[in-house]
């Protein structure tokens, strides 16, 4: 399956990718509501986004007691917005931290890949969110890792 | 063929017989034995409040039932159970054999022993049959009496304001949810719920409920009488054990079941409210009655039954509620004692974290905050992760220690990513429920 | 969110009255939108509104504007910015300046599209705004605070970080209210032009945080918008003319200016680089690629041009910096300094510390020329050698101008100021303008158009900078630097163009390209038809607003010149011998004419200000001597 493969060193902190993305989820520019979600990891710096990796066996939707995430054509998973009730159980069952609760509409909201054109992806403009066929993966850990390990020292010696 | 016999249609009844037939793809006979139509609980709220109609309620239609092949004695009750014969007796006395047996039964309600706290117009919120007289019962303008301020009364907080009823809370506890959030945590949700005018009355202790003109008067140990229209008791559950008395089957709170779900008689499983299973993170065995662990504890037994011999890590205690747009989330040992703490707390935006630590592992955390607030849903699961992956934070743990609120970069420069992902339930790619069917065109 | 107005914009000015502590808001109305677009516009029009001339830049009724534009907070490259409008201490004069970031997506998406602030506050406060929630809040704990430090304390505080919190503030100089202190934020932008800071010291207004609001900004034709935002961005990155600054912000500047004699060395004492030096770390690659470096761009930009770096070496070695532009650098040169990890400390310190890193180029080089001369003593400096070149003199001599001690009190007035009280041969070797400011990090010697430019500009800096796309005004792709009638044609013309930049919510190097092109994505935004005529006519409008605000308080065009030093002639280098000089009043004659204002007052003709729909501004600017012009 496609994926968003994220390259964090490409990564300038634009927060592009959240505006073309809640732009997807609202029809506004507004980042609040964008599930893809970029933040620093040395002091204010070294900036990389982070979103839904759609894992297999998918928390959210085996957590979900009105059946109202599945699975879309392009192996997403997606929340239907006629079914969510809005109970918030997706929510904490995620241990990614990836499908938020939108008080304005009561509904659930996560990464649907944009049906296979994900607007995160187009809109970067380094390349540092690319759309492609490989396994899902932790792309962030050993990047952040490096520099957050300056960040841990830089806040010891303050 | 391979008799299943379900006793329980809830959550973990439903999630049991999704996951046998994912496996299965038909191969067994499934029965099902429930006293109601099956529905979902956590939505009640949402039907209370208005959003849904009472036939988005339902989890399993009859012709879902029929798709799965489903075997059904809807409105029936379990009465008996004979594990030497392998029998179940019905209510109705029907007589069902099984070659394994799955109770999931549930919880009911327990009503305050007090004067007048057993009337048939003193409403519990747990059934969909409770709900409906709730919702009958509620008028604008209407006051309602809250008895209880704990997970369940909370999730209906929403639904009686938003049909313009008065709201009175009491709580014999010296706090709000007293069994999912500490002192700290309780003093801020009671700030948000005052400004937003619930009037809320802790450290209450109920001594009657009295009718008073067709309305009802409660009374407590001290302070003024609190006369209501509509009076809802939330004052806990109890697992309905009962019908198992005398069987063999070992129980403490709940049914005992070992990491497969299995009780200690044989063929005979036990999942969700009933069920006193591991808890993954103090090891014990606890009944954890809450949705998350019965939806997990229906899909291990599922697949235990179907053959699939899936040993469950335990079930990861965790509540999330949300009042009038605050989020309201605990997980773990949220209480534990003897964890180390870390918290903080941003008044002027009602927002707490409280990270319980052993060693430089998470067994705990809570989290309170507006939900509109990005950093609110952010931490949410990633918090989840922490503990439930129980990951070894190292220098992280004290970075937290100074800056609970920015768990995520924590979470990342951990790799608790790549811990997660292989860390799964069943190990096997989830399918939408709709999409399990074993007969078409039925 | 006010129904009528245009898609892009929040709809909201944000009013805040420190004397009183009032906060209130106020609609923006779709004509006012169409007619000063936002930004430098909607500040010029606030400014000649409300601040009349009695009220000088240390009044409490003195305006301190923050706005944004329409692209702010939009997926249009580098938009997260804001202009800064106000009275300010360096020209007492109009000021226009802008610094990127985040500051103004944060405030767009908190609902509101400008700041306009007033009073003085009786305690020293900060400005919190989140969404519907604003606060003046009790600023004690960041006092003496740097820049980056307040908003290091101000993230502890809210427990936010990164892009989530923007804060400005105007760092130690601002509380001393010396007079170029800027205002600085989100670790290395700068509004740094006029002593706007000065100005927010001045009201006790310690810093403005913004955490990134929850609210939703509409637009007319976002596919239309995303098509725009992508044609900018493609001709950003394949034009000839940009392709340099796509890759590397202005870091080729050094270079580039160095072979044309413009690159300031020691103080406009010589412009060849002193033996020795490895030319090779001062490129656009050596530069960037001479450090460990992160990305760190504003709001949805795609170009390679702010960056973060560590030091790779030297007594800081380890320490995040933020990648100096080429006015960092080329203060570096003026104060004879070729080690570009030394420049780029001393870079973040004057960030830090918040003062215009062009001002404190000077003054350093300045300083550093006069001790070595002996016009001014070591003991004047309390016991201070600066020497050509030494940054941690200069960073000294930095901490004295902020804090005011010693001589530093001096200093803290600006070049122009402290020159002019010590006189004698100190003052002969001053780079400043007669109004009061000083010029970007070039040597205009060999670059008569930022010059003249500097010289006549309305808001504490150059007006209209480099040419960009002229061809698009029938102007030739070519001229000579030291033609000045060309020169002065050239200025000229293109003034309106950075106005109306600078109106947009964008960044003044994210709109380098054309004209018609950026009408095309603020059309997508707005639903309007904006025309490039249009868009000029807008500019031109903001640019007279300012320059009838800086008659109206006194600056004269006797006071459009620079200091004997500015205008000298280059003793060595590729412009040997060019004398502006000699052609200065012809230029000044010819900027005049094609502007359309009036020669000898300085004032916007009754013809231009009716052409560009300010005639509301001819009896306050011409009275009856308008009649008089008319027979003239």
């Amino acid at each position: 399956m496609k994926v968003l493969r994220i390259t964090p060193d490409r990564c300038t902190g634009c927060m592009r990718c959240e505006l073309a993305c809640s732009y997807m989820q609202t029809g506004t520019f507004q980042p609040a509501k964008s599930v893809i979600r970029v933040s620093p990891f040395e002091a204010y710096a070294s900036y990389a986004p982070y979103t839904c990796p759609q894992c297999a066996e998918a928390w959210c939707l085996t957590a979900c007691p009105v059946e109202a995430i599945t699975v879309s054509p392009v192996g997403a998973k997606v929340v239907l917005d006629d079914v969510c009730v809005g109970c918030k159980l997706c929510t904490i069952a995620c241990p990614y931290g990836t499908i938020f609760y939108n008080a304005e509409t009561g509904k659930a909201f996560k990464c649907n890949l944009c049906d296979g054109q994900p607007a995160c992806a187009e809109a970067c403009p380094t390349q540092a969110i690319e759309y492609v066929e490989a396994e899902t993966h932790d792309w962030l850990g050993a990047f952040a890792a490096e520099r957050a390990a300056r960040h841990l020292t830089t806040l010891a010696s303050a | 063929m391979v008799r299943h016999v379900i006793v329980g249609g809830g959550t973990a009844g439903m999630n049991a017989i999704t996951t046998i037939r994912q496996y299965d793809k038909g191969a067994s006979e499934i029965v099902l034995v429930a006293s109601e139509r099956p529905y979902a609980r956590m939505v009640l709220p949402y039907y209370l409040k208005g959003d849904i109609s009472e036939a988005h309620v339902y989890t399993a239609t009859p012709a879902r039932l029929r798709a799965l092949d489903v075997q059904t004695y809807i409105g029936r009750r379990a009465v008996g159970l004979d594990p030497q014969a392998g029998t179940v007796t019905l209510d109705d006395g029907t007589q069902l054999a099984y070659d394994d047996l799955l109770i999931a039964t549930g919880s009911s309600p327990v009503r305050p022993p007090v004067p007048g706290a057993d009337a048939a117009d003193v409403y519990s919120f747990w059934t969909l049959e409770q709900a409906q007289a709730v919702l009958h019962r509620l008028r604008p303008g209407c006051h309602v009496a809250m008895v209880g301020a704990g997970f369940i009364a909370f999730t209906i907080l929403n639904a009686i304001l938003a049909r313009q009823a008065r709201l009175t809370v009491v709580e014999i506890a010296p706090q709000v949810l007293p069994r999912m959030i500490d002192a700290q945590g309780a003093k801020l949700v009671e700030e948000w719920l005052r400004q937003r005018g619930v009037h809320l009355r802790t450290g209450a202790n109920l001594t009657a409920i009295e009718p008073a003109d067709g309305r009802k008067r409660l009374r407590f140990q001290e302070g003024e009488d609190v006369v209501a229209d509509v009076v809802i008791l939330a004052t806990g559950i109890r697992p309905n054990l009962e019908w198992l008395e005398g069987t063999g089957l070992a129980i403490n709170r709940g049914v005992l079941v070992d990491e497969h779900l299995r009780s200690n008689v044989p063929n005979v499983y036990a999942a969700g409210d009933i069920a006193e299973g591991r808890d993954l993170v103090r090891g014990e065995a606890a009944v954890h009655a809450i949705e998350p662990t019965a939806m997990e504890h229906g899909r291990v037994v599922g697949a235990n039954m179907a053959g699939q011999p899936v040993a469950y890590r335990g079930s990861l205690l965790m509540n999330i509620v949300e009042v009038l747009d605050l989020e309201i989330a605990s997980f773990g040992a949220w209480d534990d004692p003897q964890a180390e703490v870390s918290q903080a707390l941003v008044p002027e935006r009602f927002a707490y974290r409280k990270l319980l630590w052993r060693g430089d592992r998470l067994v705990g955390a809570m989290l309170i905050g507006p939900s509109r607030e990005v950093w609110t849903s952010n931490d949410l699961g990633m918090l989840k992760g922490l503990v439930q992956s129980g990951i070894r934070l190292g220098a992280w743990k004290s970075y937290l220690h100074h800056h609970p609120f920015d768990v995520k970069r924590a979470f990342i420069a951990a790799g608790t990513t790549a811990r997660l992902l292989p860390q799964t339930v069943l190990g096997s790619p989830s399918v939408p429920a709709a999409a399990v069917a074993v007969r078409r065109g039925v | 969110m006010g129904s009528t107005v245009p898609g892009g914009y929040a709809g909201k000015i944000l009013r805040v009255d420190l004397s009183t502590e009032r906060i209130w808001t106020e609609e923006l109305t779709p004509e006012v939108c169409r007619t000063y677009v936002g930004g430098a516009g909607l500040g010029a029009k606030i400014l000649w509104e409300e601040v009349p001339p009695e009220v000088g830049w240390d009044h409490p009724d003195n305006r301190l504007i923050m706005a944004t534009g329409p692209f702010a907070g939009l997926p249009i490259w580098g938009t997260g910015g804001l202009t800064v409008v106000t009275r300010g201490a360096m020209t007492n004069g109009a000021t226009n300046t802008q610094a990127n970031g985040f500051f103004g997506a944060n405030l767009k998406h908190s609902g509101y599209d400008a700041i306009v602030i007033q009073g003085r506050a009786s305690r020293w406060v900060y400005l919190y705004i989140y969404d519907d929630t604003v606060e003046l809040r009790d600023a004690t704990p960041l006092l003496g605070k740097d820049t980056w430090e307040t908003q290091q304390a101000l993230e502890q505080l809210l427990h936010l970080s990164g892009h989530q919190l923007s804060v400005y503030s105007s760092g130690v100089a601002g509380e001393n209210q010396v007079r170029f202190a800027a205002i600085a934020g989100d670790y290395g932008h700068v509004a740094s032009k006029n002593g706007c800071g000065a100005v927010m010291g001045n009201k006790r207004l310690k810093a403005v945080a913004i955490v990134r609001g929850t609210k939703g900004l509409r637009v007319a034709d976002p596919r239309g918008l995303m098509l725009a935002a992508e044609e900018i961005a493609d001709d950003l990155k394949y034009d000839p003319s940009t392709r340099s600054l796509y890759e590397y912000g202005t870091l080729p500047g050094v270079m580039n200016l160095l072979r044309l004699g413009a690159l300031p060395i020691k103080n406009y004492t010589t412009n060849v680089a002193p033996p020795g030096v490895d030319l090779d770390k001062w490129t656009a690659p050596g530069l960037r690629n001479g450090f460990p470096h992160r990305g760190y761009q504003c709001n949805a930009c795609g170009m390679h041009h702010c960056h973060t770096q560590v030091l790779p070496a030297g007594p800081h070695q380890g320490e995040l910096v933020d990648e100096p532009e080429y006015e960092g650098w080329s203060a570096g040169w003026a104060m004879g300094c070729t080690d570009p990890v030394a420049v780029a400390w001393l870079n973040t310190q004057i960030d830090r510390a918040c003062v215009d890193v062009n001002e404190f180029g000077w003054l350093a080089g300045w300083v550093m020329e006069c001790q070595e001369k002996g016009y001014i003593t070591k003991e004047q400096l309390g016991g201070l050698e600066l020497r050509w070149g030494d940054v941690e003199a200069a960073n000294r001599l930095l901490q004295m101008i902020i804090r005011r001690e010693g001589f530093g009190d001096l200093l803290a007035e600006g070049v122009k100021r402290a020159a002019e009280r010590l006189g004698g041969p100190a003052a002969e070797c001053a780079i400043y303008t007669l109004v009061g400011n000083t010029p970007r990090g070039h040597d205009h010697r060999a670059r008569w158009e930022e010059l003249l430019d500097t010289c006549t500009g309305s808001s504490g800096t150059l007006d209209s900078g480099p040419p960009v796309r002229h061809t698009e005004w029938g102007l030739p792709a070519r001229f000579s630097t030291f033609d000045p009638e060309a020169v002065a044609r050239v200025v000229g013309v293109t003034r309106g163009r950075r106005h109306f930049e600078d109106s947009l919510g964008a960044c003044i190097f994210t709109t380098r390209t054309y004209m018609a092109t950026l009408c095309r994505a603020l059309n997508a935004v707005t639903g309007w038809d904006f025309t490039k005529e249009e868009a000029m006519r807008c500019g031109r409008r903001t640019a007279a607003l300012l320059r009838a605000f800086n008659v109206r308080c006194g600056i004269t065009p006797d006071l459009e010149r620079p200091s004997k030093r500015y205008g000298s002639v280059p003793v060595d280098g590729p412009a040997k011998g060019q004398d502006i000089s000699k052609h200065w009043e012809h230029m000044l004659d010819v900027w005049y004419e094609t502007v359309g204002y009036d020669r000898r007052t300085g004032k916007p003709l009754p013809a231009t200000l009716r052409e560009l729909g300010l005639e509301h501004l001819i009896p306050a600017l011409w009275g009856s001597e308008e009649a008089a012009h008319a027979r003239r």
